[in-house]
């Protein structure tokens, strides 16, 4: 733990540390380019030198660990000229085209232009042409090659992460460029992320590119729901200029740092799965079959209708089809309605998927749902998909409520399926986009995508995580907590949850795993299940009784 | 072409991998043995080496393209090597160029010519500038070179690449 001092402020850093890593502890920025906390040091772009008390020359922070007494200056005259003349070197070549350029607004060549080189220009040569221009390489990042500084984070980051190494630096000098092996392209599972951490226009994401300047979107924390690792992700949004990206309210998503759960990076199934946000299929109004056809109705019409539905069911003749899809909030209202009020004994979250999921040993799991361990902490299996099912089938059913699922293309028999959604009297489906499921429904509730929601995930590794409202629910779509809050009503029950929070609470004192947990102890980080206050943890320890509770 | 080495060039492969700790720190004597061996390095040489030595291939691609050594097309069946550095370049090395250029049929300056038989690199310095202006045709160097001695080397040449070492003359 070397203790030393930065533009005057004394610090103590872990051992290893490097400069630009202490320097943040001291709200000192040391601008950087090739230099990044997930990867291995390259130290090639030379833009983070700094001055070292007693040292003949400056030393890159990146790769300069902290030692003890060490005095080190970051905007000294000799470091910002420095970085003046690293940039007009890393400039020389590059092509003034940042008005076509999708990466502006988040170029650090224009951020740091900005902050430490505003120098005339003294280049007289032609610049060095390079080969690819606006290429795809790959199914998701298109290269450009004149605009690559070859800081050489992306090859790194394909030898290191991925592991795949579709990526090199060919040719040499004013020559070299970033691309992949001839006739190959840059194919993996993790590709989207090398143009998280291009810090320039190289690499660029042929899903968002041109969709809408960055300047426009706004962000909001939220979790991955492509699996049950449950990746911390930023949503992107543009609200203000629905004429950009045909009107997509949703155009992106990037991961957010968290080192317990997904570091800096998360995979392209999650990253370009937003898509059935602002999809055609999403369901826009309550629907009510009427006269032989569905017809649009108001929020108190179809309630109205559902609950008459279920309350003409005796609870042994109620099915109910909830979600790992659902956040923890909706499952333990679900619980509470269905189960706890209304009795039934046909209930079940998990319905099989047509095939395994791919999964890896880095970040991909196999259980494509954000919220299986929740689901079952909180105890909703009573039933299984398959009983529930061949219940319907065999008319024992009355209703049957089917939320998010679509079971005609999961791993159930089909021919069973079949018969149950043609042999139960009332299907009740609650769900964002329209499938074949939602196809043979009576009634249709339109709930809320996560995007639009606020409630938690619990990851496989019962790891509980916020996520919150980016946009507002499509049309007339609802979150399923209030659905619930508004269904349960419209049985004549006295609900009035006011938010996720306050359902949240309610389930921290009834769930025996969410105990302790609240949103505030959650932050933007997330808790395991079974958490342990720190001072309590104290006292256990104290009497050894820790392990002991760990274990319940 | 069959990419693979014959067996007695893979013991020479086993043979130079064997004298370093990594297998990696072979590999410009490897990509030398497979330019012996196949005449020029191929992508498909790339990812050849790259199998034989388990690294990825944009690994050997990167060492290729990094050395002017290594050809990346089939090279003509002489490569000439005309010095451009100082000493030549005083003693009038631009003019050997031009006369070597249209002597051998090549209009643009350097590259292969349209009939395969010579590959003409412009390089640096080869230590040799008391032969000034000089070139080394296959591995042997030539000089002092004037119009008729080029054309005299040029002529004298057979199919087989030239083996010696130095123009004792």
């Amino acid at each position: 733990m070397p203790t030393l001092t930065i533009d005057g402020i004394e610090v103590t850093v872990p051992d290893k540390t490097n400069l630009i890593e202490a320097a943040k502890m001291v709200g000192a920025e040391i601008p950087h380019y090739c230099y990044h906390p997930g990867l291995s040091v390259a130290g090639n772009c030379r833009m983070c030198l700094v001055e070292i008390e007693k040292a003949p020359k400056l030393a890159i922070g990146c790769f300069t660990p902290c030692q003890e007494g060490m005095v080190v200056h970051t905007s000294t005259e000799k470091v910002l000229q420095a970085r003046k003349d690293v940039l007009e070197f890393l400039l020389i070549n590059h092509p003034l085209d940042c008005p076509v350029c999708d990466q502006a607004g988040e170029c650090w060549l224009q951020i740091y232009y900005m902050k430490h080189g505003q120098y005339e220009s003294r280049m007289m040569e032609d610049k060095i042409k390079k080969h690819k221009k606006a290429t795809a390489i790959g199914p998701t990042v298109t290269l450009d090659q004149e605009r690559c500084i070859l800081c050489a984070r992306c090859v790194r980051f394909c030898d290191e992460i991925s592991k795949t190494s579709e990526l090199g630096i060919f040719n040499r000098g004013n020559h070299a460029e970033l691309d992949v092996f001839p006739g190959k392209e840059l194919n993996n599972k993790y590709s989207g992320n090398v143009v998280d951490i291009c810090p320039v226009g190289a690499l660029t994401d042929r899903d968002f590119r041109f969709q809408c300047r960055v300047w426009y979107l706004d962000t909001q924390d939220s979790i991955c729901p492509g699996c049950s690792r449950g990746c911390n992700i930023q949503v992107h949004y543009n609200l203000d200029r629905p004429h950009h990206a045909e009107g997509r309210r949703v155009l992106r998503l990037k991961p957010r740092f968290n080192p317990e759960v997904n570091k800096y990076w998360i995979c392209d199934e999650g990253r370009y799965g937003y898509k059935f946000i602002d999809d055609e299929s999403r369901i826009l109004m309550p629907q009510v079959m009427r006269n032989g056809g569905m017809e649009f109705v108001s929020w108190d019409e179809a309630l109205k209708a559902s609950a008459e539905k279920i309350k003409a069911s005796i609870p042994e003749e109620l099915g109910v089809l909830a979600s790992p899809q659902l956040t923890n909030e909706e499952l333990y209202l679900i619980r509470k309605l269905f189960v706890e009020e209304l009795g039934a004994t046909q209930v079940e979250f998990r319905v099989p998927p047509k095939e395994e999921g791919y999964s890896d040993d880095y970040l991909v799991k196999a259980d494509k749902n954000p919220n299986t361990k929740g689901a079952e902490e909180i105890g909703l299996a009573v039933g299984s998909a398959e009983e529930i099912l061949k219940a319907a089938a065999e008319k024992k059913l009355s209703a049957l409520v089917i939320f998010v699922h679509n079971l005609v293309n999961s791993g159930l028999d089909d021919s069973l399926v079949k018969a149950a959604l043609e042999g139960v009297e009332t299907l009740i489906f609650i769900g964002s986009n329209f499938s074949d499921t939602s196809e043979k429904a009576n009634v249709i509730l339109p709930s809320a995508t996560y995007a639009e929601k606020s409630g938690t995930f619990a990851n496989s590794e019962g790891r509980v995580q916020r996520i919150h409202e980016a946009v507002p629910p499509l049309g007339e779509s609802l979150p399923e907590w209030q659905i619930l809050n508004e269904l349960a009503r419209a049985l004549g029950l006295d609900w009035d949850y006011q938010g996720t929070e306050h359902i949240f609470a309610e389930l921290a004192k009834d769930v025996p795993a969410f105990a302790n947990l609240t949103y505030e102890i959650l932050g933007d980080q997330g808790q395991t299940l079974g958490y342990v206050p720190p001072a309590e943890e104290e006292a256990l320890v104290e009497h050894g009784e820790l392990e002991a509770v760990r274990a319940t | 072409m069959a990419v693979e080495f014959p067996p007695e060039v893979k013991r020479e492969f086993d043979e130079l991998v064997a004298k370093y700790e990594q297998t990696r720190a072979a590999l410009l004597p490897v990509l030398h043995l497979a330019q012996r061996e196949f005449g020029y390095i191929s992508p498909e040489v790339e990812e050849y080496v790259a199998g034989l030595m388990e690294l990825p291939p944009t690994k050997v691609h990167e060492v290729v393209t990094f050395y002017t050594l290594y050809h990346k097309t089939q090279p003509g069946k002489h490569v000439i090597r005309l010095c451009k550095t100082l000493s030549c370049h005083l003693l009038g090395a631009h003019t050997i160029k031009d006369h070597l250029c249209r002597k051998i049929g090549l209009e643009n300056g350097h590259g292969t010519t349209p009939d395969g038989r010579f590959t003409l690199e412009l390089v640096e310095c080869l230590g040799a500038c008391e032969f000034a202006p000089m070139m080394q045709v296959d591995e042997r160097y030539y000089g002092p070179l004037t119009p008729e001695k080029i054309d005299e080397i040029i002529d004298g040449l057979t199919d087989e690449p030239v083996v010696e070492n130095v123009d004792e003359g």
